[in-house]
């Protein structure tokens, strides 16, 4: 079959669990005539009817809302943020309705949040963001963060079917430049499993999302060099693949943690936290973070790039621990 | 200021506009129309405030918090009359003499059991504060009789009586504020915030003030998605109504023409914020002008009121119609949990409010009718009683949890079926197998 963009496969998990499932359902803003601001949904509200592709008035706080009241019921919604930036309007509503609901008075709640996030397309600070760390911190929530078409449509589809509130954060980068041939028919993939992105035995970039292919260029270029990484792409920050983490440190003794977040509060901390915890011993050096600046996104193209990790840095990074 | 208080004559003639298209709910057979007694005045708006919003209570009342400074400090005190004597209660035209005892009955056991719960925070059994709904007992019952079986609420805090209704009983309510095991939420939550999406079809309230509201109307929408026009109840505060989720959910829930029937708790104080530093308007009703859903204002102390104009939503919310605001204007009696003492609160308030008791006044109405007599009165009251006692012995008696339960259930193991509230959904038929094509080349940002 013929190669599909990140985004067209995301297109088909949705398209496909709706067809599958009737209690499947979106809603969001612009997401019914228009198709959505990145077209996710477009032509859906013609094929499954205006009940099942919701456009709602601008309201985060309704949209999870409304998703969850509805998930009550045990239908299984999938709200969309225009911009990830926008889950913020909703912040309590995600975290006090919908991550304490089963825990709480066991009332499960069903549901997917998904939406663009991250940066690279001088969106600004209010474009850019990767807010997922605002919601790993949650106990309660599954927060997704795909970096290949065939893990975005495998990922989305168990989202759906998952009986937990799921966050799903595409990366609006990926949408149209990553492109892939998809597995035939109906498959799934599990939350919560790291991907072997490249086997490697010198260092272990551990990393997700758009990252992913920052490594891989890095990868590249120290090949030449003779120095071989190893890329887990993690695909879930909550939860963590904490096997997979010890598995690869085990394996190469040095490890890196890259991410498009900020690295104040980022996973790379947590991560190294976990290896302390885990295989304190079989590190044989510094475990080294690279992520972006501590600070907003910025809007203009020189000032964003000197935000965002970029292949040098993991380069620079590499050799240096190589030589550790 | 001179207050409005005196009566307009009784509405004689009921406009069947106002009523349901079938008003058949009443089925006492002994009850006498009201106006054939010429002693009850039947539920209709009486008036309608300056922006046309039917009120249906028998007195406006004219007065208002203002502030003062005395002795270097500020205080609040009140401006307008406070004299006026409590009228009755509207005469409902839905409740049956059966049905008007059933109500009541629920009245006495959310006092009772509150009265309860106070009595265990003073011999230190309940963790944490404890929030009473004195006074609003007639609302919080009175709008959550009025539903049926499969329509949901969503409870506030002072709002007990509702869960009453709803079929949890007064000892769910006190092992919850005792963190006892045998709570619904088995020791996980505190006091009102507690639920069941089984059996009694209630959401547990998160403390987040306007939460509900679109919870409510995604409920709805569920239900829709399952063929089925639900109402789903909830309560927002004065103060709660300040949030943006109130209005954000609210105006969703009009949008998209769902059975949400919400009832602003107008009770005067926010903790210990007045009114008139919470809203500018003078009715919350008004609100509903700019929502473009029906409004109505109620004496939120007359159970009568409260029942009949939630009722009407309720049938509009079947015939999906859509959402209805309802003003009920009363009284907070007491602090804004057990350690407020409420001294910021001018006492001619508790004074006017307290003559305009709901329990008392229901009680008064019910022996006026002669559907109760004083040995009736009496037996119920000490039936009510028995029950407060049992209960609470159940709840002294259960268990605080097992330190192992703290960490189970974060998740639901997939594994579980989440079963269909209302059944499968009843959605447009799809043609299977059609391949969601290519989207065209337009983003937001490349
Ligand atoms: C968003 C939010 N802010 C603050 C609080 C703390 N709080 C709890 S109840 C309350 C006052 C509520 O007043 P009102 O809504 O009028 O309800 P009432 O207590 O009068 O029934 C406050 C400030 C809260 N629960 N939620
Ligand atoms: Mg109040």
């Amino acid at each position: 079959m013929a190669p599909v963009t990140y985004l067209e496969a995301i297109r088909q998990g949705i398209w496909e669990e709706m067809e599958r499932d009737p209690s499947v359902f979106c809603i969001g803003e612009d997401i019914g005539v228009y198709g959505g601001a990145f077209k996710i949904t477009e032509g859906f509200i013609h094929h499954f009817g205006k009940e099942r592709v919701v456009d709602t008035p601008i309201s985060e706080a309704a949209i999870v809302s409304a998703a969850y009241g509805a998930s009550l019921t045990g239908m299984r919604p999938v709200a969309e943020f225009q911009f990830m930036d926008f889950i913020s309007s909703a912040h309590t509503q995600i975290v006090n309705a919908c991550a304490k609901s089963n825990w709480r008075w066991g009332a499960p709640a069903p549901m997917v949040m998904r939406g663009p996030s991250g940066g690279g397309v001088s969106g600004g600070p209010f474009h850019s963001q990767n807010p997922e760390m605002w919601y790993a911190h949650t106990p309660g929530l599954k927060v997704i963060c795909p970096a290949t078409a065939t893990d975005a449509k495998g990922l989305i589809k168990s989202a759906i079917r998952d009986n937990n509130p799921c966050l799903f954060f595409e990366h609006k980068y990926l949408y149209r430049r990553v492109k892939e041939e998809l597995p035939e028919g109906d498959y799934t993939v599990e939350i919560g499993k790291a991907r072997t992105h490249r086997e490697g035995k010198d260092i272990s970039i551990i990393t997700y999302a758009a990252m992913v292919y920052v490594a891989q260029e890095a990868a590249d270029i120290l090949a030449k060099e003779g120095i071989d990484l190893e890329i887990i792409d993690l695909r879930t920050v909550a939860p963590l693949d904490v096997d997979a983490i010890v598995n690869t440190v085990k394996k190469t003794n040095k490890v890196i943690v890259l991410h498009e977040d900020v690295k104040t509060g980022g996973i790379a901390g947590e991560i190294a936290a976990i290896i302390n915890e885990n295989c304190f011993d079989d590190l044989d050096g510094p475990i080294v973070r690279i992520t972006a600046l501590d600070t907003p996104v910025p809007f203009s193209p020189p000032l964003e790039k000197v935000f965002l990790p970029k292949v040098e840095d993991v380069v620079r990074e590499a050799r240096k621990l190589k030589a550790y | 200021m001179k207050s409005k208080t005196e009566q307009k004559p009784a509405a004689k003639n009921n406009q069947a506009s106002n009523g349901p298209a079938n008003s058949g709910q009443k089925n006492g057979s002994g009850s006498a129309p009201a106006q054939t007694k010429g002693k009850f005045t039947q539920v209709a708006p009486q008036r309608k405030n300056p922006h046309g919003i039917p009120d249906y209570r028998l007195e406006v009342p004219n007065f208002q918090t203002v502030e003062e400074w005395a002795d270097g400090k500020l205080r609040y005190n009140v401006k307008g009359d406070f004299s006026a004597p409590a009228p009755s209660l509207c005469e409902s035209k839905y409740l049956s003499k059966e049905k008007s005892i059933e109500m009541y009955r629920f009245m006495l056991l959310n006092r009772k059991m509150e009265q309860a719960l106070e009595n265990l925070f003073k011999q230190q059994k309940v963790i944490g504060g404890v929030y009473l709904g004195l006074g609003q007992e007639g609302c919080s019952v009175g709008a959550a009789f009025a539903l049926k079986k499969e329509d949901w609420v969503g409870p506030m805090i002072r709002n007990q009586g509702a869960m009453l209704v709803r079929g949890f009983t007064p000892a769910d309510t006190m092992m919850q504020y005792m963190a006892k095991a045998g709570a619904p939420t088995k020791g996980r939550d505190s006091g009102s915030h507690y639920g069941d999406v089984h059996i009694h079809n209630v959401v547990a309230p998160i403390s987040h003030l306007g939460d509900s509201i679109p919870v409510m109307a995604g409920i709805a929408m569920g239900a829709r998605l399952q063929g089925k026009n639900i109402a789903c109840l909830t309560f927002v505060g004065d103060g709660g109504q300040s949030t943006g989720p109130s209005y954000e959910g609210f105006n969703f829930a009009a949008v998209q023409r769902l059975g949400v029937i919400l009832i602003m708790e107008h009770n005067l104080w926010a903790y210990s914020t007045p009114v008139e530093l919470q809203f500018a308007c003078k009715d919350l009703a008004d609100r509903s002008i700019g929502y473009g859903v029906p409004g109505v204002i109620v004496d939120g102390t007359d159970p009568n009121q409260v029942y009949d104009v939630t009722y009407e939503a309720a049938q509009r919310a079947y015939k999906g119609e859509g959402s209805t605001l309802i003003e009920a204007k009363m009284m907070r009696m007491r602090g804004h949990a057990m350690h407020d003492a409420a001294s910021y609160v001018p006492k001619e308030y508790f004074d006017y409010w307290k003559r305009r008791d709901c329990n008392t006044r229901m009680e008064k109405y019910l022996l006026d009718r002669g559907w109760l007599t004083e040995k009736d009165n009496k037996d119920l009251i000490a039936d009510v009683e028995a029950q407060i006692n049992r209960d609470r012995d159940i709840a002294d008696a259960s268990p605080f949890p097992q330190p192992e339960d703290a960490t189970t259930g974060v998740f639901l193991d997939n594994s579980v079926k989440i079963p269909f509230k209302y059944g499968p959904p009843k959605v447009k038929e799809v043609q299977k197998g059609v391949r969601v094509g290519e989207a065209s080349n337009v983003s937001h940002y490349k």
